[in-house]
């Protein structure tokens, strides 16, 4: 036995970027994340070539779960061609060898930054959502340890009331994104600044959802098939946005989370947020090949679950 | 700059991972690891122990292997890792003792590896987060009184987190899964 047969070809970095210490570290936490449903394990937040604050959570979340044999899709806001997802998008598939796409279907691994795709996902598809603030109690606790101390005594009445206070005071949830949900009947949880339209895509999913905030230090999961409501009240229900008569100005595609452009004559347009199926449409549309998923609401707005939106 | 690839350390590392992480998103389906028998034992320490953990196992031949990980060797009432190739009765009162965690920190619940047969057995009715309808596998070598155990010590969120072997099949129980017996 040499020392040559024993030691491995020298190498500028480790596989993913991390060394073999901090993906032990962090594969530990997310195991212990997927047992116990939105509750936020603490974790060694490490080092990047890219500030906190700018996805470090989900890229850490993300370099210890893929491998060569991955396909790898980095959505900010939807689109695949934002600056941050591109340069995350290049990032790991430096340090990984992870074939990319932009296709939803092809992916196996997506990280997101505050979006869920349309086209739903099913088993075996890991989703990464990157999360500035894991913390739902912040707006009625700002102190971390109190809020901890809430979520063991599964104590939430300060967000009932913040509710109750904002019916009264607006007569409609003023939350818009990170919109608080109870997992597994639980923890309350927040689903990272995804818009209500993507927060019931989490319930009874088929995939996996993992979640970490890498300045604050903490990651969570949602195991599929479990149950994610958002808190709402027996006779005031929880509500997406409202889509309805929102066209999307390149696929005319309706009843999908659009992004509003203002015209200079006044008045807005509208786009499809999730620039993969956009380019899939367009695609169809010229008469080329584009296999298209379903997604979670149909042309007429319904969601694929009935029943979870009670507001329909 | 050389692209990185992964060593053959790293490469069962991520196998034993990936198995890991889909057995315990999917409860009751077995998922593949890169090694069997004992061998899959060690695979699981090395992916999941370093420095920074420790581990308890009553299995001689394994705590070496363990031990080579930079684990820790702790009794099994502080032992967040432990590892029951074969669990007999007199081991199940030692496994009983193990962390549940606390509500604080759930998650100092220790995991649990158990090795077993899948072909035939007592049957475990599963239902919970992961599975999508309820699943009955037959599970063979573990004592019944193990069932009954985790059903009272522990209630959710504390609790234990189980991986059952079988040769290189893994099959994951987290806490979140509801075992029925018969």
């Amino acid at each position: 036995m040499s020392l040559a047969s024993l030691a491995h070809p020298r190498q500028d970095f480790s596989y993913g970027f991390l060394d073999a210490f901090a993906k032990r570290e962090l594969r530990r936490r997310m195991l212990k994340a997927i047992a116990i449903p939105g509750f936020q394990v603490p974790y060694a937040s490490r080092e990047l070539p890219i500030a906190r604050g700018w996805g470090t959570g989900g890229l850490q979340v993300t370099l210890s779960i893929v491998s060569p044999t991955d396909t790898l899709k980095v959505i900010d806001q939807g689109a695949d061609d934002s600056v941050n997802a591109a340069n995350l998008r290049r990032f790991i598939a430096r340090m990984t060898s992870v074939a990319t796409t932009t296709d939803t279907l092809a992916a196996t691994v997506i990280q997101s930054r505050h979006r869920v795709p349309e086209e739903r996902l099913r088993e075996g598809q890991v989703l990464v959502l990157q999360v500035p603030d894991p913390e739902p109690l912040r707006q009625v606790q700002p102190d971390s340890s109190r809020a901890r101390e809430m979520h063991a005594d599964a104590d939430y009445a300060q967000m009932w009331l913040t509710l109750y206070e904002q019916l009264v005071r607006f007569g409609r949830f003023m939350q818009g994104a990170s919109y608080p949900v109870l997992v597994h009947g639980r923890y309350l949880m927040s689903p990272s600044p995804i818009p209500r339209w993507d927060t019931p895509a989490l319930h009874q999913a088929a995939h996996l959802t993992l979640l970490s905030a890498g300045r604050e230090k903490r990651l969570y999961a949602v195991p599929p098939y479990t149950d994610v409501r958002p808190i709402e009240f027996e006779d005031v229900f929880f509500q997406v946005e409202n889509m309805a008569g929102r066209i999307c100005m390149l696929t005319g595609a309706r009843n999908k989370f659009m992004d509003e452009l203002p015209v200079a004559e006044g008045g807005s347009q509208f786009r499809l947020s999730d620039t993969g199926y956009a380019a899939k449409l367009l695609r169809r549309a010229r008469g080329d090949a584009a296999t298209l998923g379903a997604t979670y609401f149909d042309d007429e707005g319904h969601f694929y679950q009935p029943g979870v939106i009670r507001a329909e | 700059m050389s692209m990185p690839h992964m060593t053959p350390a790293e490469l069962r590392q991520h196998a034993t991972f990936t198995a890991l992480m889909w057995a315990f998103s999917y409860p009751g389906r077995p998922q593949r690891l890169p090694a069997a028998g004992l061998a899959a034992f060690v695979a699981i320490g090395e992916t999941l122990l370093d420095l920074e953990t420790g581990f308890f196992t009553p299995h001689d031949d394994l705590v070496p292997a363990l031990a080579a990980t930079g684990g820790r060797p702790l009794p099994p009432i502080h032992a967040p890792y432990q590892f029951y190739p074969q669990l007999t009765l007199a081991e199940l009162d030692l496994l009983v003792t193990a962390p549940l965690g606390t509500y604080a920190e759930p998650d100092r619940g220790a995991t649990l590896v158990l090795g077993c047969g899948f072909a035939h057995g007592t049957p475990l009715h599963l239902s919970g987060p992961g599975l999508a309808q309820p699943l009955t596998i037959t599970v063979a070598r573990l004592p019944d009184e193990l069932w009954r155990a985790r059903a009272t010590v522990a209630v959710y969120p504390l609790g234990w987190d189980l991986y059952l072997v079988d040769g290189d099949q893994v099959i994951g129980l987290p806490r979140t899964t509801r075992v029925e017996v018969g």
